[in-house]
């Protein structure tokens, strides 16, 4: 997976996301259609780095982007610049999505996915419970969108243009990640840990490495969701919007650059389009994902053969289930 | 004892066992469906509620009498059953590590029925709740109790003996347990793999729905009934040991006491942190359970 064979992509990817948003700057409607998919996208490259590069599911994505956005309003609201709440916010989820996945980083396959739905359960009640944090389920509302240090207000436009920014650096740290030799011991755990380890790679850290990465991924996205729609409630980031942004990356294809993206673009407008039908969303969603897993198992990406993913698995025969550990 | 202690130890003894026998029929339904095909089945949430929400269709839209519900409702899911198993279930029969893919399904089919079940039985009301299966209530010493959750709670009572029954004696159950310790030595044996997965679907499903059916007679419900039950029935799987009924009975019945108890002093939210801990701690420490077969 050359660097070299992305960058047209993603230049136009650039000339995209900078552009949309401008060229639809009348209607601010679908302005924020362009702006939720350009979220979207940088969520899904985490969730691509672990699911399609590293092999794991993470159900608690949803889950480490809430704790970013409420801890990045909450610094907000103390005070502090949103420039430095973000970070923060992000940051701060990304250490205790670590916290929370280290001991399950050692189950494999389904039992890893079920833990994090345990844990992403966790996450959701705790949105719930920890009402003087949270607000409960009547949610945080009316939080300000950012201004800039000189006082200039990023409404409107300028927030898309930050978060096509967002988007395009989060791409282009996918591509160099992959690219780099961190990405190829990832790639070789996916396709298979315990040779991986045989050979000396110590599976625990990088699985680690890559679940900080890509929590990090989830941080930022969830920090920026929050001012950009000014209201953030514990539903905002329960477990069926970890489903979703995976499914945006298993309808792409999982283990590309561009498919994710793709399957983001792709997704995000749906529950617009359906607008007085909005409650269909769930429907149209759940059998995507049954669509997905019974006939595009690698995605559009697969189906059309862009870019197959680096050293195409042949799936082991195995007669019992894998084992947790 | 004063008649107020009386009265709230009562309530919580009536209620933990209420609790724990539909918990311990649910996660049988779960875990006869997961040791046979290897589908953690998410959406059994959904077909519990399902169940439940049938039931009040038959009795409170349609007017039938509350046994012909109950029986009807029984029927539907059978067939449902059977459909889903040919359109979807049976294609991955033969895929190894399909415990994944059954498990991404079934959440992509806990959407499509939470979205459905919210557009049509959402709109319709907030608050379910059938007819008594058998009017009036029984006094035990100061404590009355609804005759209608009385006859629910021997049902289930009936139903886990029955259960068990079959799986202890009767041919498809010695089957189905063959095919649970080792489906290539039980096909040696000339065990019909592919029969026994349709049946233990089905049957599975069935138990899950009679719990759905059960739950609606003894409680008023809501639609949340179903995320609360799905997340418990895979706590009360994973804790037992997938694949074993008896787990589930076992630590069924103990959720069901902890639910009534914890939420008689705390709050049920406390209850769902401590089955979600649980559940963290076994799949940790001990991934096959505590009645690993």
């Amino acid at each position: 997976m050359s660097v070299r064979k992305n960058l047209i992509p993603l230049g136009v990817f650039v000339a995209l996301a900078y552009g949309l948003p401008l060229a639809l700057a009348g209607n601010r409607y679908l302005a924020f259609v362009c702006g939720m998919t350009l979220i979207n996208v940088l969520l899904a490259c985490g969730m691509n780095l672990l699911y399609g590069y590293t092999g794991l599911m993470p159900l608690m994505f949803a889950g480490i982007a809430g704790i970013s956005a409420y801890v990045s309003v909450r610094l907000s609201e103390a005070g502090l610049s949103f420039w430095l709440a973000m970070p923060l916010g992000a940051l701060a989820a990304s250490s205790l999505g670590v916290l929370l996945g280290l001991p399950s980083l050692r189950l494999k396959g389904f039992y890893f996915t079920l833990c994090s739905l345990v844990i992403q359960s966790v996450i959701t009640l705790g949105f719930i419970y920890f009402s003087g944090f949270t607000n409960g389920d009547t949610g945080i509302a009316q939080i300000p969108l950012p201004s800039l240090p000189g006082g200039i207000s990023l409404a409107g436009p300028p927030y898309e243009l930050m978060l096509a920014t967002f988007a395009s650096l989060g791409i282009a740290l996918l591509i160099a990640l992959v690219g780099s030799s961190f990405g190829q011991r990832l790639v070789a755990i996916r396709e298979d840990d315990g040779l991986a380890e045989a050979l000396g790679i110590d599976v625990t850290r990088q699985k680690l490495g890559a679940f900080f990465i890509g929590s990090l991924f989830a941080g930022l996205g969830g920090a920026v969701y929050a001012p950009y729609l000014g209201f953030v409630s514990p539903r905002s980031f329960d477990v069926l919007v970890s489903l979703n942004i995976w499914l945006m990356v298993a309808f792409g294809g999982r283990g590309t650059i561009w498919g994710p993206v793709v399957g983001a673009a792709l997704l995000t407008p749906v529950p617009f389009l359906l607008q007085d039908y909005y409650t269909i969303k769930d429907v149209v969603y759940g059998l995507l994902i049954i669509g997905v897993i019974v006939a595009l198992p690698s995605g559009l990406a697969g189906a059309l053969k862009l870019s197959p993913r680096p050293g195409a698995s042949k799936v082991a025969m195995r007669a019992r289930p894998e084992k947790a550990s | 004892m004063s008649n107020a202690h009386t009265i709230i130890l009562m309530s919580m003894l009536s209620s933990g066992l209420m609790l724990g026998v539909i918990f311990s029929l649910v996660a049988s339904g779960v875990t006869i469906i997961y040791g046979s095909i290897w589908m953690p089945n998410a959406a059994n949430g959904q077909f519990f509620l399902l169940g439940a929400l049938l039931t009040w269709t038959m009795t409170v839209q349609f007017g039938l009498p509350p046994a012909a519900g109950a029986l009807l409702v029984i029927g539907l899911s059978v067939a449902f059953s059977y459909l889903l198993e040919i359109l979807l279930i049976r294609r991955f029969y033969d895929v190894p590590n399909r415990n994944i893919s059954y498990f991404v399904l079934s959440l992509g089919l806990t959407q499509i029925s939470a979205g459905l079940l919210s557009i049509t039985y959402g709109v319709w009301s907030d608050q379910f709740q059938v007819p008594p299966l058998v009017r009036g209530v029984t006094f035990i010493g100061p404590f009355p109790l609804a005759n209608t959750r009385l006859a629910a709670f021997a049902i289930a009572i009936v139903l886990l003996a029955l259960l068990f029954a079959l799986l202890r004696f009767h041919k498809y159950g010695r089957a189905l347990r063959a095919v649970f310790q080792n489906r290539e030595a039980a096909a040696l044996r000339g065990v019909d793999v592919r029969a026994v997965y349709r049946l233990s679907f089905v049957l599975g499903n069935g138990v899950v729905f009679a719990g759905g059916i059960l739950f609606a007679y003894a409680y008023s419900f809501d639609l949340s009934a179903a995320w609360t039950m799905a997340i418990t029935a895979f706590a009360i799987m994973i804790i037992g040991g997938p694949g074993s009924v008896l787990g589930a009975l076992v630590v069924g019945l103990v959720f069901g006491f902890t639910q009534a108890i914890v939420s008689t002093f705390a709050s049920p939210t406390i209850a769902a942190f401590s089955y979600l801990g649980a559940m963290l701690i076994i799949l940790l420490f001990k991934p096959s359970g505590l009645f690993a077969r």
